[in-house]
Protein backbone atom coordinates (compact mmCIF):
# COMPACT_ATOMS: atom_id res chain seq x y z
CA UNK A 1 0.00 0.00 0.00
CA UNK A 2 2.48 2.50 0.92
CA UNK A 3 4.40 1.92 -2.82
CA UNK A 4 1.72 2.81 -4.40
CA UNK A 5 0.94 5.86 -2.27
CA UNK A 6 4.49 7.04 -3.18
CA UNK A 7 3.57 5.97 -6.80
CA UNK A 8 0.40 8.78 -6.11
CA UNK A 9 2.59 11.61 -5.12
CA UNK A 10 5.23 10.90 -8.26
CA UNK A 11 2.80 10.60 -10.42
CA UNK A 12 1.18 14.07 -9.30
CA UNK A 13 4.77 15.38 -9.31
CA UNK A 14 4.88 14.51 -12.57
CA UNK A 15 1.67 16.23 -13.82
CA UNK A 16 3.33 19.18 -12.74
CA UNK A 17 6.20 18.80 -15.03
CA UNK A 18 4.15 19.85 -18.33
CA UNK A 19 3.09 22.53 -16.74
CA UNK A 20 1.76 24.26 -20.26
CA UNK A 21 0.24 21.01 -21.84
CA UNK A 22 -1.58 20.84 -18.57
CA UNK A 23 -3.11 24.08 -18.47
CA UNK A 24 -4.02 24.09 -22.03
CA UNK A 25 -5.41 21.00 -21.77
CA UNK A 26 -8.14 22.65 -19.12
CA UNK A 27 -8.29 25.62 -21.55
CA UNK A 28 -9.64 22.96 -23.86
CA UNK A 29 -12.00 21.39 -21.88
CA UNK A 30 -13.55 24.64 -20.64
CA UNK A 31 -13.67 25.73 -24.63
CA UNK A 32 -16.31 22.01 -24.92
CA UNK A 33 -18.05 23.78 -21.88
CA UNK A 34 -18.88 26.88 -22.74
CA UNK A 35 -19.93 25.56 -26.68
CA UNK A 36 -22.59 23.24 -24.81
CA UNK A 37 -23.82 26.11 -22.73
CA UNK A 38 -24.26 28.58 -25.47
CA UNK A 39 -26.26 26.12 -27.40
CA UNK A 40 -28.18 24.90 -24.87
CA UNK A 41 -28.59 28.75 -23.82
CA UNK A 42 -30.18 29.26 -26.96
CA UNK A 43 -32.30 25.95 -27.41
CA UNK A 44 -33.87 27.25 -23.70
CA UNK A 45 -33.96 30.98 -24.27
CA UNK A 46 -37.56 31.06 -22.67
CA UNK A 47 -36.66 29.97 -19.10
CA UNK A 48 -40.11 28.34 -18.79
CA UNK A 49 -40.10 25.52 -21.27
CA UNK A 50 -39.36 22.05 -20.65
CA UNK A 51 -37.61 19.87 -23.69
CA UNK A 52 -36.61 16.25 -23.23
CA UNK A 53 -37.62 16.18 -19.89
CA UNK A 54 -35.01 18.93 -18.98
CA UNK A 55 -36.26 22.87 -17.63
CA UNK A 56 -33.44 25.29 -17.71
CA UNK A 57 -32.09 24.42 -14.91
CA UNK A 58 -31.78 20.83 -15.19
CA UNK A 59 -29.72 21.01 -18.51
CA UNK A 60 -27.47 24.28 -17.32
CA UNK A 61 -26.54 21.60 -14.32
CA UNK A 62 -26.37 19.01 -16.96
CA UNK A 63 -23.64 20.72 -18.99
CA UNK A 64 -21.90 22.44 -16.01
CA UNK A 65 -21.42 18.86 -13.80
CA UNK A 66 -20.06 17.34 -16.92
CA UNK A 67 -16.93 19.47 -16.37
CA UNK A 68 -16.51 18.08 -12.99
CA UNK A 69 -17.51 14.75 -14.02
CA UNK A 70 -15.68 14.79 -16.61
CA UNK A 71 -12.44 15.35 -14.67
CA UNK A 72 -13.28 12.44 -12.18
CA UNK A 73 -14.13 9.72 -14.62
CA UNK A 74 -12.31 10.22 -18.25
CA UNK A 75 -8.85 12.08 -16.79
CA UNK A 76 -5.46 9.19 -16.81
CA UNK A 77 -2.38 8.49 -17.51
CA UNK A 78 -2.80 4.76 -18.67
CA UNK A 79 -3.81 6.88 -22.01
CA UNK A 80 0.13 6.54 -22.79
CA UNK A 81 0.15 2.19 -22.00
CA UNK A 82 -0.48 1.80 -25.80
CA UNK A 83 2.68 3.96 -26.72
CA UNK A 84 5.35 1.67 -24.30
CA UNK A 85 3.75 -1.61 -25.58
CA UNK A 86 4.53 -0.55 -29.02
CA UNK A 87 7.45 0.99 -28.34
CA UNK A 88 8.75 -2.34 -25.94
CA UNK A 89 9.32 0.24 -22.72
CA UNK A 90 6.00 -2.05 -21.69
CA UNK A 91 9.03 -4.65 -20.45
CA UNK A 92 10.43 -2.34 -18.16
CA UNK A 93 7.42 -2.82 -15.43
CA UNK A 94 7.63 -6.71 -16.48
CA UNK A 95 10.59 -6.81 -13.79
CA UNK A 96 9.49 -4.44 -11.27
CA UNK A 97 7.97 -5.40 -8.10
CA UNK A 98 4.14 -3.65 -8.78
CA UNK A 99 0.91 -4.89 -9.77
CA UNK A 100 0.78 -3.28 -13.41
CA UNK A 101 -3.20 -2.20 -12.87
CA UNK A 102 -2.70 -0.61 -9.69
CA UNK A 103 -0.01 1.14 -10.62
CA UNK A 104 -1.76 2.21 -13.13
CA UNK A 105 -5.19 2.59 -11.09
CA UNK A 106 -3.05 4.42 -8.93
CA UNK A 107 -1.74 6.95 -11.39
CA UNK A 108 -5.05 7.44 -12.91
CA UNK A 109 -6.59 8.65 -9.86
CA UNK A 110 -3.49 10.75 -9.17
CA UNK A 111 -4.06 12.41 -12.61
CA UNK A 112 -8.38 12.94 -11.79
CA UNK A 113 -7.16 14.10 -8.28
CA UNK A 114 -4.99 16.78 -10.19
CA UNK A 115 -7.96 17.54 -12.73
CA UNK A 116 -10.70 17.60 -10.40
CA UNK A 117 -9.12 20.20 -8.33
CA UNK A 118 -9.08 22.27 -11.72
CA UNK A 119 -12.13 21.20 -12.64
CA UNK A 120 -13.58 22.73 -9.42
CA UNK A 121 -11.97 26.20 -9.57
CA UNK A 122 -13.31 26.61 -13.54
CA UNK A 123 -16.32 25.45 -12.73
CA UNK A 124 -16.55 28.13 -9.73
CA UNK A 125 -15.20 30.24 -12.22
CA UNK A 126 -17.96 29.71 -14.95
CA UNK A 127 -20.68 29.79 -12.30
CA UNK A 128 -20.02 33.52 -11.19
CA UNK A 129 -19.29 34.51 -14.99
CA UNK A 130 -22.85 32.92 -16.27
CA UNK A 131 -24.90 32.74 -12.97
CA UNK A 132 -26.80 29.85 -14.36
CA UNK A 133 -29.98 28.41 -12.40
CA UNK A 134 -28.46 25.41 -11.28
CA UNK A 135 -30.47 22.06 -9.68
CA UNK A 136 -28.98 20.82 -6.48
CA UNK A 137 -29.92 17.59 -5.38
CA UNK A 138 -31.33 17.56 -1.48
CA UNK A 139 -32.32 13.83 -1.32
CA UNK A 140 -29.24 11.94 0.72
CA UNK A 141 -30.19 8.17 -0.57
CA UNK A 142 -29.86 10.27 -3.98
CA UNK A 143 -26.69 11.68 -3.62
CA UNK A 144 -25.29 8.51 -1.91
CA UNK A 145 -26.38 6.85 -5.35
CA UNK A 146 -24.41 8.96 -7.26
CA UNK A 147 -21.16 8.60 -5.39
CA UNK A 148 -21.63 5.29 -6.20
CA UNK A 149 -22.22 5.26 -9.68
CA UNK A 150 -19.58 7.63 -10.00
CA UNK A 151 -17.28 5.01 -8.30
CA UNK A 152 -18.70 2.14 -10.68
CA UNK A 153 -17.43 4.60 -13.45
CA UNK A 154 -14.25 4.61 -12.73
CA UNK A 155 -13.46 1.21 -12.67
CA UNK A 156 -15.65 0.72 -15.59
CA UNK A 157 -13.86 2.83 -17.62
CA UNK A 158 -10.15 1.51 -15.98
CA UNK A 159 -11.13 -1.53 -17.55
CA UNK A 160 -13.05 -0.16 -20.97
CA UNK A 161 -9.24 1.94 -21.40
CA UNK A 162 -6.77 -1.24 -20.85
CA UNK A 163 -9.43 -3.89 -22.86
CA UNK A 164 -8.94 -1.16 -25.95
CA UNK A 165 -5.00 -0.88 -24.95
CA UNK A 166 -4.38 -4.54 -25.80
CA UNK A 167 -5.67 -4.70 -29.18
CA UNK A 168 -1.67 -2.94 -29.12
CA UNK A 169 -0.36 -6.74 -28.65
CA UNK A 170 -1.96 -7.66 -31.44
CA UNK A 171 -1.41 -4.58 -34.10
CA UNK A 172 0.86 -2.18 -32.85
CA UNK A 173 -0.26 0.58 -35.13
CA UNK A 174 -3.29 0.57 -33.78
CA UNK A 175 -2.61 1.87 -30.67
CA UNK A 176 -3.46 5.43 -31.22
CA UNK A 177 -6.04 4.56 -33.40
CA UNK A 178 -8.59 2.10 -30.67
CA UNK A 179 -7.96 4.81 -27.84
CA UNK A 180 -9.62 7.41 -31.16
CA UNK A 181 -12.54 5.08 -32.24
CA UNK A 182 -13.32 3.52 -29.03
CA UNK A 183 -12.58 6.09 -26.09
CA UNK A 184 -12.39 9.21 -27.95
CA UNK A 185 -15.49 8.86 -30.25
CA UNK A 186 -17.89 6.02 -29.13
CA UNK A 187 -16.94 6.58 -25.06
CA UNK A 188 -17.73 10.39 -25.47
CA UNK A 189 -20.92 10.62 -27.24
CA UNK A 190 -22.50 7.49 -25.69
CA UNK A 191 -21.63 8.51 -22.28
CA UNK A 192 -23.30 11.56 -22.79
CA UNK A 193 -20.42 13.79 -22.32
CA UNK A 194 -21.13 15.91 -25.49
CA UNK A 195 -24.78 16.01 -25.09
CA UNK A 196 -27.07 14.64 -22.55
CA UNK A 197 -28.46 10.82 -24.48
CA UNK A 198 -32.69 11.46 -23.71
CA UNK A 199 -32.58 13.57 -26.83
CA UNK A 200 -32.44 10.08 -28.58
CA UNK A 201 -35.63 8.48 -29.34
CA UNK A 202 -36.61 6.35 -26.29
CA UNK A 203 -35.54 2.80 -28.34
CA UNK A 204 -32.18 3.90 -28.59
CA UNK A 205 -31.60 5.18 -25.55
CA UNK A 206 -32.69 1.85 -24.63
CA UNK A 207 -30.07 -0.07 -26.69
CA UNK A 208 -27.56 2.92 -25.43
CA UNK A 209 -28.57 1.44 -21.93
CA UNK A 210 -27.36 -2.12 -22.43
CA UNK A 211 -23.72 -1.26 -23.48
CA UNK A 212 -21.73 0.20 -20.61
CA UNK A 213 -20.90 3.70 -21.82
CA UNK A 214 -23.64 5.47 -20.84
CA UNK A 215 -22.69 4.38 -16.70
CA UNK A 216 -19.82 6.44 -17.09
CA UNK A 217 -21.24 10.12 -16.74
CA UNK A 218 -24.95 10.18 -18.14
CA UNK A 219 -26.40 7.62 -15.80
CA UNK A 220 -24.77 9.13 -12.53
CA UNK A 221 -26.19 12.19 -13.75
CA UNK A 222 -29.17 11.46 -14.37
CA UNK A 223 -29.56 9.61 -11.02
CA UNK A 224 -28.04 13.12 -9.41
CA UNK A 225 -30.71 15.41 -11.22
CA UNK A 226 -33.37 13.09 -9.90
CA UNK A 227 -34.67 11.73 -13.29
CA UNK A 228 -34.74 8.18 -12.92
CA UNK A 229 -37.21 6.78 -10.26
CA UNK A 230 -35.47 4.08 -7.54
CA UNK A 231 -36.42 1.25 -9.21
CA UNK A 232 -34.99 1.98 -12.24
CA UNK A 233 -31.96 3.73 -10.64
CA UNK A 234 -31.11 0.52 -8.89
CA UNK A 235 -31.87 -1.55 -11.91
CA UNK A 236 -29.01 0.49 -13.36
CA UNK A 237 -26.79 -0.01 -10.93
CA UNK A 238 -27.19 -3.70 -11.37
CA UNK A 239 -26.36 -3.63 -15.23
CA UNK A 240 -23.12 -1.50 -14.64
CA UNK A 241 -21.80 -3.62 -12.07
CA UNK A 242 -22.64 -6.77 -14.54
CA UNK A 243 -20.36 -4.77 -16.63
CA UNK A 244 -17.90 -4.49 -14.36
CA UNK A 245 -17.69 -8.36 -13.80
CA UNK A 246 -18.00 -9.02 -17.38
CA UNK A 247 -15.11 -6.62 -18.65
CA UNK A 248 -13.24 -7.73 -15.72
CA UNK A 249 -13.14 -11.16 -17.03
CA UNK A 250 -12.37 -10.39 -20.85
CA UNK A 251 -9.45 -8.17 -19.85
CA UNK A 252 -8.01 -10.46 -17.45
CA UNK A 253 -7.77 -13.27 -20.33
CA UNK A 254 -7.01 -10.53 -23.19
CA UNK A 255 -4.13 -9.37 -21.45
CA UNK A 256 -2.83 -12.98 -20.92
CA UNK A 257 -3.10 -13.82 -23.92
CA UNK A 258 -1.69 -10.91 -25.02
CA UNK A 259 1.33 -10.82 -22.76
CA UNK A 260 1.82 -14.46 -24.53
CA UNK A 261 2.44 -13.05 -27.53
CA UNK A 262 4.22 -9.55 -27.05
CA UNK A 263 7.73 -9.77 -28.29
CA UNK A 264 9.23 -6.08 -26.47
CA UNK A 265 9.80 -4.85 -30.23
CA UNK A 266 12.09 -2.09 -30.19
CA UNK A 267 13.99 -3.19 -27.17
CA UNK B 1 3.30 15.91 -56.53
CA UNK B 2 4.37 16.59 -52.91
CA UNK B 3 1.10 15.71 -51.25
CA UNK B 4 0.69 12.60 -53.72
CA UNK B 5 3.95 11.54 -52.31
CA UNK B 6 2.53 11.71 -48.70
CA UNK B 7 -0.91 10.41 -49.37
CA UNK B 8 0.52 6.99 -50.66
CA UNK B 9 2.32 6.01 -47.49
CA UNK B 10 -0.95 6.96 -45.17
CA UNK B 11 -2.96 4.53 -47.27
CA UNK B 12 -0.89 1.87 -46.60
CA UNK B 13 -1.22 1.35 -43.13
CA UNK B 14 -4.80 0.31 -43.62
CA UNK B 15 -5.69 -0.60 -40.29
CA UNK B 16 -4.96 2.73 -39.19
CA UNK B 17 -6.57 4.66 -42.35
CA UNK B 18 -10.06 2.37 -41.88
CA UNK B 19 -9.90 2.97 -38.24
CA UNK B 20 -9.41 6.58 -38.61
CA UNK B 21 -12.03 6.99 -41.11
CA UNK B 22 -14.69 4.90 -39.03
CA UNK B 23 -13.46 7.41 -36.48
CA UNK B 24 -14.27 10.41 -38.36
CA UNK B 25 -17.54 9.11 -40.07
CA UNK B 26 -18.86 8.58 -36.99
CA UNK B 27 -18.19 11.37 -35.39
CA UNK B 28 -19.61 13.15 -37.95
CA UNK B 29 -23.18 10.84 -38.49
CA UNK B 30 -23.08 11.51 -34.40
CA UNK B 31 -22.75 15.34 -34.59
CA UNK B 32 -25.91 15.33 -37.45
CA UNK B 33 -27.81 13.07 -35.43
CA UNK B 34 -27.82 15.08 -32.60
CA UNK B 35 -28.93 18.51 -34.80
CA UNK B 36 -31.25 16.27 -36.35
CA UNK B 37 -32.91 15.46 -33.02
CA UNK B 38 -32.66 18.11 -30.87
CA UNK B 39 -34.20 19.90 -34.02
CA UNK B 40 -36.99 17.62 -33.96
CA UNK B 41 -37.34 18.68 -30.51
CA UNK B 42 -37.16 22.14 -30.93
CA UNK B 43 -37.96 23.13 -34.20
CA UNK B 44 -35.80 25.57 -34.40
CA UNK B 45 -31.87 26.97 -33.09
CA UNK B 46 -32.08 30.53 -32.47
CA UNK B 47 -34.37 31.11 -35.53
CA UNK B 48 -32.67 28.51 -37.90
CA UNK B 49 -34.99 25.63 -39.10
CA UNK B 50 -33.32 21.97 -39.59
CA UNK B 51 -32.02 22.07 -43.09
CA UNK B 52 -30.31 25.79 -42.01
CA UNK B 53 -29.22 24.31 -39.15
CA UNK B 54 -27.64 21.42 -40.72
CA UNK B 55 -26.03 23.65 -43.68
CA UNK B 56 -24.59 25.27 -40.75
CA UNK B 57 -22.61 22.02 -39.58
CA UNK B 58 -21.73 20.82 -43.43
CA UNK B 59 -19.88 23.75 -43.94
CA UNK B 60 -18.65 23.92 -40.79
CA UNK B 61 -17.57 20.12 -41.78
CA UNK B 62 -16.40 21.15 -45.24
CA UNK B 63 -13.94 24.15 -44.58
CA UNK B 64 -12.38 22.26 -41.54
CA UNK B 65 -12.14 18.85 -43.43
CA UNK B 66 -10.41 20.49 -46.62
CA UNK B 67 -8.09 22.28 -44.11
CA UNK B 68 -7.60 19.43 -42.22
CA UNK B 69 -6.69 17.50 -45.67
CA UNK B 70 -4.26 20.46 -46.84
CA UNK B 71 -2.17 21.54 -43.89
CA UNK B 72 -1.74 18.40 -42.20
CA UNK B 73 1.78 18.62 -42.17
CA UNK B 74 1.07 22.04 -39.59
CA UNK B 75 1.01 19.16 -36.80
CA UNK B 76 4.20 17.56 -37.73
CA UNK B 77 5.88 20.99 -37.46
CA UNK B 78 7.07 21.03 -33.77
CA UNK B 79 9.65 17.80 -34.53
CA UNK B 80 11.03 19.48 -37.36
CA UNK B 81 11.78 22.44 -35.30
CA UNK B 82 12.93 20.66 -32.26
CA UNK B 83 14.82 17.81 -33.81
CA UNK B 84 16.16 20.94 -35.56
CA UNK B 85 15.52 19.32 -39.44
CA UNK B 86 14.03 22.18 -40.27
CA UNK B 87 17.33 23.25 -41.62
CA UNK B 88 17.19 20.47 -44.13
CA UNK B 89 14.29 21.93 -45.03
CA UNK B 90 15.34 25.32 -45.72
CA UNK B 91 18.48 24.53 -47.80
CA UNK B 92 15.99 22.98 -50.15
CA UNK B 93 14.91 24.21 -53.69
CA UNK B 94 11.59 24.57 -52.47
CA UNK B 95 9.10 26.93 -50.47
CA UNK B 96 10.11 26.16 -46.98
CA UNK B 97 6.34 27.85 -46.08
CA UNK B 98 4.89 25.50 -49.04
CA UNK B 99 6.95 22.31 -47.52
CA UNK B 100 5.61 22.85 -43.78
CA UNK B 101 2.38 23.86 -45.04
CA UNK B 102 1.44 21.67 -47.15
CA UNK B 103 3.85 19.04 -47.53
CA UNK B 104 1.73 16.18 -46.04
CA UNK B 105 -1.95 15.68 -46.80
CA UNK B 106 -4.23 13.61 -45.21
CA UNK B 107 -5.60 11.11 -47.41
CA UNK B 108 -8.43 10.02 -44.72
CA UNK B 109 -9.77 13.89 -45.27
CA UNK B 110 -9.76 13.14 -49.09
CA UNK B 111 -11.94 10.60 -49.01
CA UNK B 112 -14.65 12.02 -46.64
CA UNK B 113 -14.73 15.42 -48.82
CA UNK B 114 -16.74 13.62 -52.12
CA UNK B 115 -19.92 12.62 -49.92
CA UNK B 116 -19.35 15.70 -47.48
CA UNK B 117 -19.50 17.91 -51.28
CA UNK B 118 -22.85 15.62 -51.97
CA UNK B 119 -25.08 16.32 -48.68
CA UNK B 120 -24.31 20.29 -49.00
CA UNK B 121 -25.22 20.11 -52.72
CA UNK B 122 -28.72 17.96 -51.49
CA UNK B 123 -29.63 20.00 -48.30
CA UNK B 124 -28.68 23.40 -49.78
CA UNK B 125 -30.67 22.93 -52.92
CA UNK B 126 -33.81 22.65 -50.43
CA UNK B 127 -33.08 25.87 -49.33
CA UNK B 128 -34.32 27.27 -53.08
CA UNK B 129 -31.08 29.45 -53.07
CA UNK B 130 -30.63 31.64 -56.16
CA UNK B 131 -27.68 31.17 -58.72
CA UNK B 132 -25.81 34.62 -57.40
CA UNK B 133 -26.26 33.37 -53.70
CA UNK B 134 -25.15 30.08 -54.53
CA UNK B 135 -22.05 31.71 -56.33
CA UNK B 136 -21.60 34.35 -52.67
CA UNK B 137 -21.69 30.46 -50.91
CA UNK B 138 -18.88 29.11 -53.21
CA UNK B 139 -16.71 32.51 -52.94
CA UNK B 140 -16.90 32.86 -49.16
CA UNK B 141 -15.97 29.19 -48.78
CA UNK B 142 -12.70 29.89 -50.54
CA UNK B 143 -12.52 33.14 -48.47
CA UNK B 144 -13.04 30.97 -45.24
CA UNK B 145 -10.34 28.41 -46.90
CA UNK B 146 -8.08 31.89 -46.99
CA UNK B 147 -8.57 32.59 -43.22
CA UNK B 148 -7.42 29.10 -42.48
CA UNK B 149 -4.83 29.47 -44.69
CA UNK B 150 -3.67 32.29 -42.60
CA UNK B 151 -4.34 31.01 -39.04
CA UNK B 152 -2.07 27.73 -39.85
CA UNK B 153 0.65 30.04 -41.52
CA UNK B 154 0.23 31.94 -38.06
CA UNK B 155 0.58 28.48 -35.95
CA UNK B 156 3.76 27.51 -37.91
CA UNK B 157 5.45 31.20 -37.11
CA UNK B 158 4.15 31.20 -33.79
CA UNK B 159 5.82 27.43 -33.62
CA UNK B 160 9.33 28.78 -34.72
CA UNK B 161 9.06 31.43 -31.96
CA UNK B 162 7.53 29.46 -29.20
CA UNK B 163 7.89 25.92 -29.95
CA UNK B 164 4.09 25.30 -28.64
CA UNK B 165 2.35 24.76 -31.87
CA UNK B 166 0.40 21.50 -30.90
CA UNK B 167 -1.32 23.22 -28.34
CA UNK B 168 -2.13 26.60 -30.62
CA UNK B 169 -3.36 24.73 -33.47
CA UNK B 170 -5.58 22.55 -30.77
CA UNK B 171 -7.25 24.77 -28.94
CA UNK B 172 -7.41 26.93 -32.74
CA UNK B 173 -9.81 23.92 -33.57
CA UNK B 174 -11.56 23.45 -30.34
CA UNK B 175 -12.74 27.60 -30.96
CA UNK B 176 -13.45 26.22 -34.79
CA UNK B 177 -15.95 23.86 -33.35
CA UNK B 178 -17.93 27.17 -31.83
CA UNK B 179 -18.70 27.00 -35.69
CA UNK B 180 -20.62 23.74 -35.24
CA UNK B 181 -23.97 25.93 -34.92
CA UNK B 182 -24.79 28.81 -35.88
CA UNK B 183 -22.82 31.81 -33.98
CA UNK B 184 -25.85 33.65 -33.76
CA UNK B 185 -26.45 31.38 -30.45
CA UNK B 186 -23.45 33.11 -28.53
CA UNK B 187 -23.89 36.18 -27.05
CA UNK B 188 -22.06 39.49 -27.15
CA UNK B 189 -19.27 40.23 -26.58
CA UNK B 190 -18.64 36.28 -27.75
CA UNK B 191 -19.83 36.68 -30.29
CA UNK B 192 -18.01 39.86 -31.68
CA UNK B 193 -15.30 38.29 -30.90
CA UNK B 194 -15.79 34.96 -32.96
CA UNK B 195 -16.56 37.49 -35.67
CA UNK B 196 -13.83 39.74 -36.12
CA UNK B 197 -10.96 38.35 -33.73
CA UNK B 198 -10.63 35.34 -33.75
CA UNK B 199 -12.88 35.09 -37.46
CA UNK B 200 -14.75 31.47 -36.73
CA UNK B 201 -17.87 33.35 -38.43
CA UNK B 202 -16.47 33.98 -41.16
CA UNK B 203 -14.84 31.14 -42.31
CA UNK B 204 -18.01 29.11 -41.93
CA UNK B 205 -21.03 30.61 -40.58
CA UNK B 206 -21.10 33.50 -43.17
CA UNK B 207 -20.90 31.36 -46.70
CA UNK B 208 -23.71 29.32 -44.61
CA UNK B 209 -25.45 32.68 -44.31
CA UNK B 210 -24.85 33.51 -48.01
CA UNK B 211 -26.55 30.63 -49.56
CA UNK B 212 -29.85 31.24 -47.49
CA UNK B 213 -29.70 35.11 -49.26
CA UNK B 214 -28.66 36.90 -45.81
CA UNK B 215 -25.61 38.24 -46.83
CA UNK B 216 -25.26 40.94 -49.61
CA UNK B 217 -22.34 41.98 -51.84
CA UNK B 218 -21.00 44.43 -49.82
CA UNK B 219 -20.87 41.75 -47.01
CA UNK B 220 -19.31 39.30 -49.75
CA UNK B 221 -16.69 41.86 -50.60
CA UNK B 222 -15.92 42.69 -46.80
CA UNK B 223 -14.99 39.12 -45.81
CA UNK B 224 -12.57 38.64 -48.70
CA UNK B 225 -10.87 42.02 -47.85
CA UNK B 226 -10.55 40.98 -44.26
CA UNK B 227 -9.31 37.33 -45.64
CA UNK B 228 -6.59 38.98 -48.39
CA UNK B 229 -5.67 40.90 -44.93
CA UNK B 230 -4.86 38.24 -43.00
CA UNK B 231 -3.48 36.57 -45.53
CA UNK B 232 -1.30 39.19 -45.59
CA UNK B 233 -0.38 39.77 -42.44
CA UNK B 234 0.21 35.72 -41.65
CA UNK B 235 2.87 35.89 -44.63
CA UNK B 236 4.38 38.84 -42.82
CA UNK B 237 4.56 37.55 -39.39
CA UNK B 238 6.15 34.36 -40.95
CA UNK B 239 8.87 36.06 -42.36
CA UNK B 240 9.19 37.82 -39.27
CA UNK B 241 9.17 34.06 -37.44
CA UNK B 242 11.81 33.08 -40.17
CA UNK B 243 14.04 35.71 -39.22
CA UNK B 244 14.02 34.81 -35.62
CA UNK B 245 14.86 30.83 -36.14
CA UNK B 246 17.97 30.02 -34.30
CA UNK B 247 18.33 26.45 -35.37
CA UNK B 248 19.40 26.03 -32.01
CA UNK B 249 18.91 22.17 -31.98
CA UNK B 250 20.20 21.46 -35.26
Amino acid sequence: MKKYLQIFKISFAQEFAYKVNFIMWRVRNVVQILLAYFLWSAVFEDPQITIFGYDQSKILTYIFAVILIRSLVFSARSVDVPQEISEGSFSNYLIRPVEYFRYWFTRDLSSKALNFAFSLLEFAILVIIFKPPLFFQENLLFLTLFLLTILIANYLIFVIRFIVTSITFWVAELGWGGQFLIMVIITEFLSGSIFPLDIFPELWQKVFYLTPFPYLLFFPLQIYLGKIPLNLAMNGILISLFWCLTLSFVLKNVWQKGLKIYEAVGR
Amino acid sequence: MMNIKYILPALSHNWTFLVFLIGKIIRFLFFGGFIYFLLNGTKTLAGYDFNQAILFYLTFFLIDTTSQFLFREVYRFRSYIISGSFDLILIKPISPLFRVLMGGADAIDLITLPPLIYLIFHFGSLLDPTILHSTFYILLVVNGLLLSTAFHITVLALGIITLEIDHTVMIFRDLQSLARFPIDIYKQPLQGILTYVLPIGLMMTIPAKALMGLINLTGVLASFGFGILALFISLKFWNFALKKYTSASG
